[in-house]
This record gives structure tokens, sequence and C-alpha cells, in this order.
């Protein structure tokens, strides 16, 4: 049963060109005729629908499960999803994880589980088994509370290696600015709202979702349809019926006008550009085709007006395109670039120029007719391959496209005029309307930016507005670090009552990794110091500042303290270094930084640093320098917040370090001149 | 238990079926010295046209790094018949698409054109080894670009020096010691003449190989390569210096500081044999076994069941004259660099000292065979398979029979071979860390 339509890939034309008496360009043959080739398929009664194309020309199968549910949000336990699919595939009620990943590898195979879909491929000789495996750990899951940690635990460590990463930055924060946070496409994971998911979550949202009413097994590959047919029926027969609900979402709104949306990268040597509006556009759409062209003459690849301006023309960037895709769910316009720093409102301006042509001109009848050969030829040289064959069949079914779409292709191309595609711009490509997204380091970006008019509105790295970023900002007349030091001690009670201070105590707490932490500092008015983390109950490490010295006490090993290490330290083991920081010679003020987007007097002394909100005149961090076992010099950097009184004297009550991971303390425990004893420096 | 009989009975067919396809292919050389090898293949109305030339990283002077990549860029800009900025408009316009990439060994170029316009493929490559047009637009133009693509694949993204500093470190004197993209500086300082002078040098036709791919008529292809590269005049020939790099016999080590990172990765480096030796395959097999897949071991042990590290992996990077074997793992915190690094000592040691089961052996086959089906899957993967066969190992026919030499492969093999180039007194350390928070801004 085999419909095979015959038709003719039409208008290949040659460009002319100049051409070399000897050596013109050769014109194209006669156009290779296409089989829109059309799968087996089938249905089981619990819904999934299965297609299958068989294809023996090589010995080897995939196998894909999707499920076409309908986006929906997780509020403040996002992440629900990532952890379905970082848990599946640990292990299913027949087998364990170590038995189940021994035997896919043995196999040499590849078997992934996610959410929403599953997908396996191997050698033709094993599909069986490898179609069984599949179907267990799709089918069978086990979500263990161990697997469940240590997931959480490897994305969370994930989320924090990308937190320097302009690019990652940059995907996250246009979705959210674009699609709204309480929106399924602007909605992303974060340390928070991964605190918040439990494994009973991850239960439920397999129960509710894994589900064969909107479900589609594709198979491809060197396998008999009765074979698979007889083996898919005993495998996915028992898959409990059910639908996953679906949610309808208010559209996401564009911006009133253009305006750019800047996230600051002090480290970024790029700016990632994203001139972006959302769009409603459907494959059935009459617009359709015409959009598709529309959006490869602006920017669909290496000869679209974008690359040929930003690249061929200036230089400034390695590459530069433009997107748009037919989809029944929301989805977006988007024209995006990595430039240099020195170019980024070149570029924008320029961005903004090829949409607006796009949308007053008509397009030539060449750069037509070029684009039309691109889709066609790509067209021709994808249908004859199965996984197309079985993709096409797939979308026609999950877009709700008319039976013949395939067929009528290259016949719809090719029907596309110069005034269809300048009434798909104007609909799609919002010139007036966009946001221009750009992740960049505003120092170099801001001055270009700000000269070309068009209004910049500042967020940080998660969406929310913020203040426009500072940039080298001048110490107003009359500061000096004296007056900084005074300030602070102003800010937590004054002078006399800091004086009256003679010990400290506090006891915090914090995780890393799951594991617990417990942290607790004595300090007192004459010189000594002790610092002391526990994990489990069991010391991880101490640190003594006594009359007699110091020493450091590290998993085991005693290591005593001396030479300018213990001087320093001694001079810090005070509770308030400030009262005396002011009359040392060599304490300067060296200007005003940036402290997580807070303003602050950076006071430096020797190889410390203190850092004082210019606004409140609380310490807010600590930058020390010091020479690591490599010989490099690093700085350790803490950061204080959220002051709370404790008998009238001001203490942070969240401390965090950065030791190459964030470190967050809580303070569950503070005294001033109590709880602390001469033998607890011993 | 009909089913566990059933899933044994799938196991045991190990072997028993007649594996993978066998690639057909023709070759021969013109009169000026070009290669040329043919692949027919007429199930789908595709055809490939390459070139791949033998000039890479490699071949370029010590103050003149990046000069191979820096081609891949210039060769695109037009030749005497095409015009500047027509090159992407003629192949989009004929419904094809095409690139080109750049390795320290050598540099391809291609196009995939719907079948009828095999001929226009043959005459742009033609056109490309005949006449390139090489000005100062072009290379002032190229320059500009080169460097966007340096800030956007190496200096924008996270762990994006790793490669750099491990290459810089392992080889002392052998070009393999600087970056494919070269330095920024030296293409600055280049003239128009020196980039001309390198065009003449390298891409002649007596130092590439012409691949053709696909639906193809032989008789017809044959007579339309020979009118479009035959007239085409040889070059001198190449000669190539060689460089023997002193073995390594201590572990020393190396610190670098990303910006765009958070977490500290650290790497360890050892240098291997060539690529065309079969130890180089024997410590492919290691990479598999140490890192490819959830039950491998250091994967297992150390990302799964320590939970020590975020990620780890191994693998082998053979290139023509040295190869080097990586491993690299990002710790999970509180774990450190040197506590993770001790465990993954402990598998290679494990390795050195005990044959690997033969479980774990029909493993490695597996994956093997199906990493082999995968590789010439697509017609593009042939046509670059062919080239590199012939060009860096000097057997075509090794698209067909590299699977035997995998094969051939024992376990003792792999004990050896892990025994004679993975000690740790061959090897580099790197502490790839994050760069300290400067002042913001």
């Amino acid at each position: 049963m085999k419909k095979v339509i015959y038709l003719l890939a039409g208008l290949f034309l040659s460009t002319t060109a100049m051409h070399a008496q000897d050596r013109p360009m050769p014109k194209p043959g006669p156009s290779p005729t296409v089989n829109v080739g059309k799968p087996e398929a089938f249905t089981l009664k619990n819904g999934l629908k299965v297609i299958v194309v068989e294809n023996h020309k090589l010995p080897r199968v995939t196998f894909n499960l999707s499920l076409d549910n309908a986006p929906y949000t997780e509020g403040d336990k996002k992440g629900v999803a990532d952890m379905v699919s970082a848990l599946m595939g640990s292990g299913t009620k027949k087998m364990s994880k170590n038995a189940f990943n021994e035997e896919v590898d043995y196999l040499g195979a590849d078997i992934r589980f996610w959410d929403s879909g599953a997908a396996a491929s191997g050698l033709s000789k094993y599909s069986g088994r490898i179609l069984e495996l599949m179907a267990d750990g799709a089918l069978n899951p086990v979500f263990t509370q161990e697997e469940f940690d240590k997931q959480k635990a490897q994305i969370l460590e994930g989320l924090k290696s990308e937190e320097k990463d302009v690019k990652s930055v940059a995907r996250r924060v246009t979705d959210v600015l674009t699609y709204g946070k309480n929106h399924p496409g602007g909605e992303f994971v974060s340390e928070a709202t991964l605190n918040n998911v439990t494994l009973a979550d991850v239960v439920q949202n397999y129960d509710t979702y894994f589900v064969p009413g909107k479900a589609y097994l594709v198979i491809v590959g060197d396998v008999k349809l009765k074979d698979v047919k007889k083996q898919v029926t005993k495998l996915f027969g028992a898959w409990e019926p059910g639908t996953a609900p679906t949610v309808a979402y208010s559209d996401p709104q564009d911006v009133q006008y253009t305006q750019v949306n800047f996230i600051d990268m002090p480290n970024a040597v790029q700016s990632e550009i994203s001139v972006i509006n959302v769009v409603n556009l459907k494959m059935t759409d009459k617009e359709y085709f015409a959009t598709l062209l529309a959006n490869q003459i602006l920017g669909g690849g290496g000869e679209g007006r974008l690359f040929l301006n930003l690249r061929e023309a200036h230089g400034w960037t390695y590459g530069a395109y433009s997107s748009i895709a037919g989809n029944k769910h929301v989805g977006a316009f988007t024209s995006s670039t990595s430039v240099r720093n020195a170019v980024t409102d070149s570029s924008v301006v320029e961005i903004l120029n090829e949409l607006k042509k796009m949308r007053a001109d008509l397009v030539s009848a060449e750069d037509l007719k070029n684009a039309k050969a691109k889709y066609v030829g790509n067209f021709v040289m994808q249908i004859e391959k199965p996984a197309t064959v079985a993709r096409y069949a797939l979308l026609t079914q999950t877009q709700s496209l008319p039976e013949d779409f395939y067929e009528n292709y290259i016949k719809n191309i090719n029907a596309v005029t110069p005034e269809d595609v300048k009434a798909a711009a104007n609909k799609f490509f919002l010139a007036d309307k966009s946001r221009i997204v750009i992740v960049g380091k505003a120092a170099d970006v801001l001055p270009g930016l700000e000269k070309s008019k068009i209004p910049v509105n500042y967020f940080d790295k998660f969406g929310k507005p913020t203040e426009k970023p500072t940039v080298n900002k001048p110490v107003p007349a009359g500061v000096t670090a004296k007056t900084v030091l005074d300030g602070y001690i102003k800010a937590v009670g004054g002078e006399k009552a800091l004086k009256a201070v003679k010990t400290i105590y506090t006891k915090s707490t914090g995780t890393v990794q799951g594991t617990p932490l417990e942290l607790t500092t004595k300090v007192s008015v004459e010189n000594k110091q002790l610092v002391e983390m526990k994990a489990m109950g069991m010391s991880m490490m101490k640190q003594v500042v006594n009359e007699k010295g110091g020493y450091m006490v590290q998993q085991g090993q005693k290591v005593e303290l001396e030479g300018e290490d213990l001087a320093e330290m001694k001079a810090s083991a005070v509770p308030f270094e400030e009262l005396t920081l002011a009359s040392k010679k060599d304490v300067k003020l060296s200007g005003i930084e940036s402290i997580n987007g807070t303003d602050a007097y950076a006071v430096k002394n020797g190889t410390t640093t203190f850092y004082y909100d210019v606004k409140t005149g609380y310490k807010i961090a600590e930058a020390h320098e010091a020479e690591g076992p490599d010989g490099k010099k690093a700085t350790q950097t803490t950061y204080y917040s959220d002051y709370k009184d404790v008998k009238g004297i001001k203490v942070p009550h969240k401390v965090s370090m950065n030791v190459g991971i964030e470190l967050d303390l809580t303070v569950v425990e503070a005294k001033i001149n109590e709880g602390v004893t001469p033998a607890d420096f011993q | 238990m009909k089913k566990s009989i059933m899933a044994l009975g799938s196991l045991l067919m190990l072997g028993a079926t007649a594996s993978a396809q066998k690639v057909a292919f023709e070759e021969y050389t013109l009169d000026n010295g070009l290669h040329v090898i043919l692949h027919q293949d007429k199930s789908a109305p595709v055809i490939v046209t390459s070139v791949m030339y033998h000039v890479g990283a490699k071949d370029e002077a010590p103050d003149r790094t990046g000069f191979a990549h820096f081609f891949e860029h210039l060769l695109f800009e037009g030749t005497q018949n095409i015009k500047r900025g027509e090159w992407f408009k003629i192949v989009t316009a004929n419904g094809g698409n095409n690139n080109a990439n750049t390795t320290d060994d050598r540099t391809y170029y291609y196009e995939v054109f719907p079948s009828n316009n095999l001929e226009l493929g043959l005459w742009m490559e033609s056109e490309r080894m005949m006449h390139p047009v090489i000005n100062q637009i072009g290379v002032d133009t190229q320059n500009e670009v080169v460097k966007e693509e340096k800030r956007l694949r190496y200096d924008n993204q996270p762990y994006g020096a790793m490669l750099a500093q491990v290459k810089k470190n392992m080889f002392k004197v052998h070009p393999y010691r600087w970056t494919t993209i070269g330095d920024m500086a030296h293409l600055d300082a280049a003239t128009l003449a020196e980039f001309q002078a390198f065009n003449k040098k390298f891409y002649i036709p007596n130092n590439a190989v012409l691949v053709v791919a696909g639906d193809l008529d032989v008789d017809q292809t044959k007579k339309w390569v020979k009118q479009y590269f035959g007239a085409i005049p040889k070059g001198t020939p190449v000669t190539r210096q060689k460089f023997e790099e002193a073995p390594i016999t201590k572990q020393f080590t190396a610190t670098y500081e990303d910006p765009n990172i958070q977490l500290p990765m650290v790497v360890t480096a050892y240098r291997t044999p060539a690529m065309s030796t079969k130890d180089a395959r024997t410590l492919d097999m290691v990479s598999s076994l140490l890192s490819d897949g959830k039950s491998s071991r250091m994967y297992k042990k150390i990302v799964d069941e320590k939970k020590m590290a975020l990620q780890i992996g191994a693998f082998n990077y053979s290139q023509e004259d040295y190869g080097v074997y990586f491993v690299y793992a990002i710790p999970m915190q509180p774990f450190t660099a040197e506590q993770v690094l001790k465990e993954a000592d402990a598998e290679i040691v494990r390795l050195q000292t005990e044959l690997i089961s033969e479980k774990e052996f029909t493993k490695l086959q597996n994956q093997i065979e199906n990493r082999y089906v995968n590789n010439n899957s697509r017609v593009e993967d042939v046509a670059d398979n062919l080239a590199t066969y012939y060009l860096l190992y000097g057997d075509v026919n090794l698209i067909n029979t590299e699977i035997d030499i995998y094969r051939s492969i024992t376990r003792e093999d792999i004990r050896e071979a892990a025994k004679k180039y993975l000690s740790t007194n061959q090897r580099l350390v790197l502490d790839y860390v994050p760069a300290k928070d400067k002042a913001q801004n």
C-alpha cells in the first residue's frame, strides 16, 4: 500500500553570472522526479499512533516516542518536568538502573527518556530488545528519593555552571521577556523553584502527562512492519489510556514600541542580540509559504540579507540569521546575531533597517526565485530519506495538515509572489513593535546604544527590571575612606555601642549539595577568633587565632598559621575592624563598584577590600586576596546582607562565600557579650 | 519466563548477521596529480561534490598561525568567473547548500545539490582550485569575520580555551601547539602577498582529493571531472617538515583562568601516536570503555555512584602526526579536583593491571559496529570519510576495512595501550579554573 506520487521538481533556474568564455557556469540537468512516500500507520486501542517507515539500506533502526501534549506552566515548582526527564531511565520496575544501563551499552544502542517522550536507536539485529528496553523504561520507570536527590544536585550544579555563560543567560532572558514569566515559553528553572519540587511532584507529573492519548511512536529502519506491529501491540498495548490536560494561556504581548531590553554581563566579549516579536503562524495558514520565503530572504542563511549586511559587508559578526516556524502553539519571529561589543549599536540599526526594507519594498524577482529554489532543492534532497518521510507523516498529524500537504509543497512554494512576501513581512516582522534583547558588557556597549536614540530598559539576568548599570561611577567630592568607615559605624549602631562589644558569637547554617553545614564563629576584642565548620556533626574545618598564635585543622590535618597570614588574621580577629581601620595610613578608598547590582564604596586595606553600600552604609562584601597553593593569586569574596538588630547592633544574618561555588549561610543564632569563653580559643 | 528467554536469544544472535554495508567506490588520478574518488548511491536524488586539501594549521609558520582556517573563509570570496558575494547565491539558487571546515591537518570544502546540479558543483570546486580571487577587500572583511568567530566560539564560551591550553602545553616543537583559528595578531600582520603565496603553495591539484558521491552517472562524471579539473596546472609538490616531540617523562601542571565559568574543571592529557596506528584505535576503545555511556567505568563510578563529578569524559583526539588523550572532569562541590583525579586515575590503573571482562569487550565491539554504521549513513558523511581515508590515512578502502582493525584489537592490546600511553608520569594536569571576579566594571 505505498502511495507514490510523482512530482516534477521544476524551477531550477540558473543564476546569470559573468562568464569567462571558456568556463561558463553549467546549466542544471533535467529536474529529478520526486516520490512522496507514505509510511505505514496503525493505532492501538489506547490511542497510541504508530508510524512505520521500512528501509533496509542500513542495518539500523530508530524508535521515537513523542507525546504531543499542550505546553503548561509549573509556577514556583518549575523544574518538575526537568526532574522527570532526569529521573526516567534510571531503572524500571523490572530492571535495576545498573542492569538497564549495562544492557543498553552492551547492545551499542542509545536510549533516552524525557518527560514527553523517548528515543532509541541501534543495530537492527538488536531491534527487538532495544524496543523492549525503551518500552520498559518509558512505561515502568521507578522514581526513588536517592536518585531524585542526586539528579537535583546535578541540575543545581549545572545551573551554577551556566551563570557566567553569556549565551545561556541570553536564551533564558530572551524567553522570559518575550513570553513572560507566567507563560510556558518564558518559565525557567532556578535554584529556588527546583528546591520546591518533591519526589511526589515528579510521580504525579509522570502519571498525568506520560499517557498515550496524544502519543506517537515513529519507527524507521531495517525492520518488518509485521514484526514491529506485533511487538508494539504487545509492549504498548497495556499502556493505560489517558489524555493530558490542556490549559489555555493568553498569548504574550509585544511591546508597544520598539525598544532595547539590556542585560549587563561584564565578562561578555560579544553582545548577544535578538530582535524579536510574538507570532501565531500555523502551517495551514495561507501566509505560511510566503512567510517561509520572506524569512529565507531576510535571514535564512549565508545568502540572506542579514548575513550579507552584517557579516559580508561589515565584518561585524560570524553570522546573522532570522527564524520563524509554523506551529499550532504561539511562537516568535527572531533576528539574531553575536557581534563584538563595539559594533552593537550599529548592528541593531542595520537589523532594523533590513526588517523595515522587507516591510516597505517588494523583493526582487531574483531574490524570490533563489529563495524558492533553496526550499524546493532541500525538499527534493530530503524527501526520499526515510527519516523525512516519517517526520512529515508525524507533522501531518500533530499540526493537522491536509493529507496532500507535502504533495502540494513545491506547487505552493512556487506560487508565492513578491506581494505575498511583503504582506507576510508586514504581518509577522514587527519592526515597530520589536523587543531588542541585548546581553552584553554595559561599559562597552551602552554609550553607543544610547546615541542610537532607541529607548533602553534594563533587566537583570533573570528578566527582572533593574536600574541602569553604573559604569565607572565617580566618587562624589568629599567622600574618603574615613567618611565611608564612619558611615558604616554609624549605620550599624554608632561608635559608642560598638566599642562596648567584647565578644560576638554567631551560629549559621547552610547546605552544599544537599549536605547541611553548620558554621560557628566566635570573636573577641582581644584579637582572638574561632571559626568552625561542621557537616553532619563532624568538624570539616576549624580555625583558631589566640594570644599564642593560630592554627587550622582541615579534614583531620592540623596546620600552624605563621608569618603574614597569621598577622593579617590576627588584625582582623576583632568584632569591628572598622573601629581602627580609619586611622591606618595605607587604607584607601579605591572607587565605587557594583556588588551584585548594588553600588558600593571599595575600601582597600592591603590585600583585603571592604565594600560599603553607598546608600545604607552597611558592609555588603569583603574580598580577600591570597596566594593559592599553585602560587597564583586568588580572591575570595564574602557577601553580607539581611542586617538585623542584636542588642542594638546591626548584624548581617546572611553570609555568602564564593569558594568556587556559592556557599550561602543563614545566621540562626547571634549573641553579643555572651556565649563565648576563653576556652573557645584554645 | 518466556520473555527472558527471548531476550537472551536476541543477545546470542550477536555476530550472526552479516554486518553493515559495503561502500563501493572508484578512484583514479588526473595528470595534474588531483586524486579523484567516485561513489555512486542512487537512493536519493542528492549529489555531494567536495575537495579536501592537505593543508591545516600544522602547515603554518609559527608567526603566521590561522592561515589555513583563514583560507576556509577566503576561498568563498569569489573566483575569476564567480563575482564576490555570488558564491552562496549560486548555491542557493540551485537548491543546494555548502560549507567548509578546517582542522590542524586538512581543509574540506563541499556542496550538496539535487543531483541535476552535479556539473555545477564540479565547476564551482574547479573554479575555487583554478583561480580564486584573493584581494585586499576579501582579506579585510574575512579578518573581521574570523575575529568574531573566535569571540563566538572561544572567548565568549565557557571552557572555550580548554583545547588551546592543552595543545599549548602538550606540544613544544610540533605546530599542533597552536590553535586552528590562530593568533589574530598574525592575521593582522599578514600581507596580501603572503596570503597569495600560501594559496599557490597548498591549494593545488596535487595536494588535494576530489570526491563525488551520490546519485551520479560514472562515465558522465568522469568526463566533467576531466573537463573542469584537467586544465588546472600542477603545482610544486608540497614538502613537509617532520616535527618530533621529546617524550614526556614527568607529570607537569598548568593553570588557566576562564572568565566565563563558575565551576572549575580538571584536565589530564597524555600524548598518543598518530591516528593511523593501531594504538590510536585501541585508545579510542579505551575512551569508550571509560566514559561512553552510563555503564562506562568512569561515569558509573565517579558521576553516578560516588557523585563526585558533575561531568567526566575521556576521549582520544587523534590527528595525523600525534594524538592527545584527554580526561576531563568538573568536580561536584565539595569534592576537589585532586579527589576526582584520584578516582579517575584508579580506573586507569585498573585498566593497566586487569584485563577487561569478556562482556565489556563484547560491549565495545557492539558500540564500534553501531558507530561504524552511523558514520557512513549519510552520503555527505561517506564523501567526507572517503576523502579523509585517502588524504590522512593513505588508504581509501579503510572505509570498509577499518572496522576489521578495531575487531583485531584484543583485551590484552587494551591493557598494553593503557600501560604504554596513560601513565601519570607521561601527562599534563591542567587546572582550568574560574577567573576571579574583577571589580564589576
